[in-house]
């Protein structure tokens, strides 16, 4: 019950919260030099042609009647259309937003799956060559531009080896995954190296705790020891830093998505800024934003779940 | 002995002819690397290369520019002809035309797709198509358009994207209250008379073509054109990876290659490193305001503007931006377009001559100034540091502004920019286009520069009626002479298309317009 008023609590205040980020992106977008049409027709069209069709998409109206009407449509479910593409914002964000997820969720699953054995291998074998290795290659990884990194990768097991194809996305859900593994790899990489350094650092210091050693002397295996008490703990910090990371990683793809010509939210994104394409701006961001905050949201009920005190 | 030779000489030929012929392949589907997605396949609503590169394969126009981008050549008709006094054009129907679904393309297909066309309200196209007063189907195959003036360049204008035909009867038919709603649902599934239609098109990703099985055109072996099951368009817009994909046999073909990857890839035993010519100039365009927010303005002096010209070492730039695939400016249009008057490169290099000019202007002493680029972009960087170098040899302190591409058009739009770098592409073959928006100033005060010539604007509007080729020509010519001496802008390069096709692929070309042709590709399975 109280799980359940703590998830309502959340959800509750994902709407002011939203509310505030579509306000803002509204006006920011708007604040930006230049405008739809002179962005996208550049130095061919006529000022008359521009005004016409500025005029033609309502941008000649004020901000907040503007703003009115776009609240109004968003309320209905309707996010209006791309001005440079001519469809319906709700469907592009169909199309790639569930890319970049698969790309975010493929990329943590690989982040974790690396991380959690390796700051166990550092943290019990400190200072030993074991922990110095570890960190060497994760040092390297926090230090290599994803650009750089996704690169080595393509032609290496893309045109070299042939494991993976060089580019692009693929047809149905598998060739899908295949076509993310490797964009998927170049983000975790980073990603793996923070939560390896932070989980090691806990795995350390939850060792040395009091309840630790009890457990040691009354005589639990030293396996049960490491998985019900140290990781348990030591994870606590670790899901509040990976929650926080998953913006950085959202940021990572848009980069990752132009090396690897995947056809996501990122790239999406960026296009949409520079041809000042507002309303697939708008709609873009408050999916991102509704994304990050129910990743929030699991993050501190994992949190909960961990540590009872949290909730 | 040399009966010999020149008997076995001529079989040699007659074989390497007839071979030619038989190696001719069909099918297959071709696979190519575009750099960025199209975004709407409407030939009157649209408003970016992107799209107009590529919506030839889908779309005929009754008048086809040809490969050299300086003629035209039969489209969906097959013969016309203009009236002596220039107001009047007439032009057959080429026979047993389809569109992609089957149907009859008919004179009332071109009627309707001329008038919307040449519709003011309609896309930013229309004024190629302003000399037209009313467009009449005199029978099943005949148009006339009846022009309000008579018009030089209408029969280029005809072999422009935006007069396509278009079925009148499937537009109309399709959701929507106004034309460009309906467009809107048109353009995604696009019906055209051209040699390929869209099969599929996942936005951002890959657009799928298939041949239009009933195009009109035959191919060499006397069968209906196109060579090839289909065209597959990648989007890749890094271009390292579209070069690997390209090398590692992951694609066929691949556009925009980076000028500095244009060696290696020549030197690729597997790949041909097409540089198709261009109607691309690359320059320098500045204001030349007398005031510039409120401040006296160096650039509106000529002498400063020419020493600026001579101290811009041109064949350094092509150089270093280009690795040397430029070529030197002739004049302010590129040497690929009809009309284009000058054998010799402009303003070249001389320093001394730079000092000497600068020193009889009113800033001898040397001025500060700035020019805006596009942020990241790597050419832009390259060309402005070098020209801070070049200039501040004679006194100009040049400081560069990086801005996005949308800042940097609102500057340039409202005439507030100083400096900025700034490039043109003609969308028609004729030296019209380009001349109404670099040197005619009604139409955006010459690149919004500020610029004005009363000379160069009577010649121009006359040149837009004079139907005598030569006399027409010597006044372009002069407007190339006032604009190339005096004009607002530091000419810097021309550069070709860079196309890297892998050995396999036969019969692609871009013309100097830009558009891809896919329509006589095979492919050497």
């Amino acid at each position: 019950m109280q799980l359940i008023r703590f998830i309502f609590y959340r959800i509750l205040h994902l709407i002011p919260t939203l509310l505030f980020i579509l306000i803002v992106v509204f006006v920011l977008v708007r604040l930006l030099p230049g405008d739809p049409a002179s962005a996208i027709l550049g130095d061919r069209a006529l000022d008359a042609d521009v005004e016409r069709i500025n005029r033609e998409l309502g941008l000649d109206r004020s901000m907040a009647i503007q703003f009115l009407a776009f609240l109004k449509s968003v309320l209905t479910g309707n996010l209006g259309d791309s001005i440079h593409l001519k469809v319906p914002v709700m469907e592009l964000i169909q199309k790639r937003l569930p890319v970049t997820i698969m790309l975010t969720i493929m990329a943590s699953s690989i982040a974790v799956f690396v991380a959690v054995p390796l700051a166990f291998v550092a943290a019990l074998w400190r200072g030993k060559a074991g922990d110095i290795a570890v960190r060497g290659v994760f040092q390297v990884g926090l230090s290599m531009p994803v650009f750089y990194l996704g690169l080595i990768l393509l032609t290496v097991f893309g045109a070299r080896l042939g494991w993976f194809p060089v580019g692009g996305y693929g047809d149905g859900f598998l060739d899908n995954l295949y076509h993310l593994f490797l964009p998927a790899v170049v983000l975790a990489f980073s990603l793996s190296a923070i939560l390896m350094r932070n989980l090691r650092s806990a795995i350390i210091e939850v060792l040395d705790a009091e309840y630790v050693q009890f457990a040691k002397g009354k005589g639990i295996g030293p396996g049960m020891v490491l998985i019900r008490h140290v990781l348990r703990n030591a994870l606590i910090s670790t899901v509040a830093l990976f929650g926080l990371s998953i913006g950085t990683l959202l940021s990572g793809a848009v980069i990752t998505e132009s090396v690897f010509a995947i056809p996501g939210a990122g790239r999406l994104m960026v296009e949409s800024i520079y041809g000042r394409d507002y309303p697939v701006v708008q709609g873009m961001t408050i999916s991102l934003a509704v994304l990050v905050s129910l990743t929030f949201l699991l993050t501190d009920l994992v949190q909960a779940w961990l540590d009872p005190r949290v909730g | 002995m040399k009966i010999f030779s020149a008997a076995a000489l001529f079989v040699a030929l007659i074989i390497g002819g007839l071979q030619s012929v038989t190696a001719l392949e069909r099918g297959g589907v071709m696979s190519y690397g575009r750099y960025t997605d199209s975004m709407f396949l409407d030939p009157v609503l649209n408003d970016a290369n992107v799209d107009i590169w590529i919506m030839g394969n889908i779309y005929d126009t009754l008048i086809v520019p040809t490969d050299d981008g300086k003629g035209l050549k039969p489209g969906l008709a097959t013969d016309w002809s203009v009236s002596p006094a220039g107001d009047v054009v007439t032009l057959k129907l080429r026979e047993g035309v389809s569109f992609s679904d089957g149907s009859a393309m008919t004179a009332s297909d071109v009627v309707w797709s001329f008038n919307r066309a040449k519709n003011p309200d309609n896309g930013i196209w229309y004024f190629l198509l302003a000399s037209v007063d009313t467009v009449v189907a005199t029978d099943s195959s005949t148009i006339q358009l009846n022009l309000k003036y008579s018009d030089p360049t209408i029969l280029a204008a005809l072999s422009v994207f935006n007069a396509a035909v278009m079925p009148q009867k499937l537009f109309e038919a399709m959701e929507g209250k106004t034309d460009a709603e309906k467009a809107q649902n048109f353009g995604k599934n696009p019906i055209g008379t051209g040699p390929f239609m869209l099969e599929s098109w996942d936005r951002g990703s890959v657009m799928k073509l298939v041949k239009n099985p009933h195009y009109w055109g035959v191919g060499e072996d006397g069968q209906p054109l196109p060579y090839l099951d289909g065209v597959t368009f990648e989007v890749i817009p890094d271009d390292a990876t579209r070069i690997l994909k390209l090398q590692s046999g992951g694609l066929d073909g691949a556009e925009f290659i980076p000028f500095a990857r244009v060696n290696e890839l020549d030197a690729d035993p597997e790949i041909n490193m097409e540089l198709y010519p261009g109607t691309r100039v690359n320059n320098v365009i500045l204001n030349v305001r007398p005031e510039l927010n409120g401040v006296e303005n160096p650039l509106s002096d000529e002498l400063v503007r020419q020493a600026m010209n001579y101290a811009t070492n041109k064949q350094a730039l092509i150089q270093v931006v280009t690795y040397g695939v430029g070529t030197p400016m002739s004049s302010f249009m590129a040497s690929a377009t009809p009309m284009h008057s000058g054998d010799s490169p402009l303003f070249p290099y001389d320093l001394e001559k730079a000092k000497s000019l600068l020193a009889e202007s009113a800033y001898p002493d040397g001025f500060s100034s700035n020019i805006l680029i596009i942020a990241g972009n790597q050419d832009g960087v390259a060309v402005a540091t070098a020209l801070q170098q070049m200039w501040g040899a004679i006194g100009i302190d040049l400081e560069i502004k990086q801005v996005d591409n949308a800042s940097r058009t609102e500057q340039y739009r409202n005439g507030t920019f100083t400096m900025r770098t700034g490039g043109w592409t003609n969308d028609i073959a004729d030296p019209s286009q380009i001349s109404s928006y670099y040197a005619y100033s009604p139409t955006i005060d010459a690149v919004h520069s500020g610029w004005k010539s009363d000379e160069v604007d009577e010649l121009f509007e006359a040149s837009q009626q004079e139907m005598d080729l030569g006399k027409r020509a010597a006044q372009f010519a002069r407007i190339q002479e006032i604009f190339n001496a005096s004009g607002p802008t530091i000419p810097t390069y021309e550069t070709p298309y860079p196309v890297a096709l892998r050995d396999v692929v036969h019969g692609f070309h871009q013309i100097p317009l830009g558009n891809n042709v896919f329509r006589e590709v095979w492919l050497d399975k």
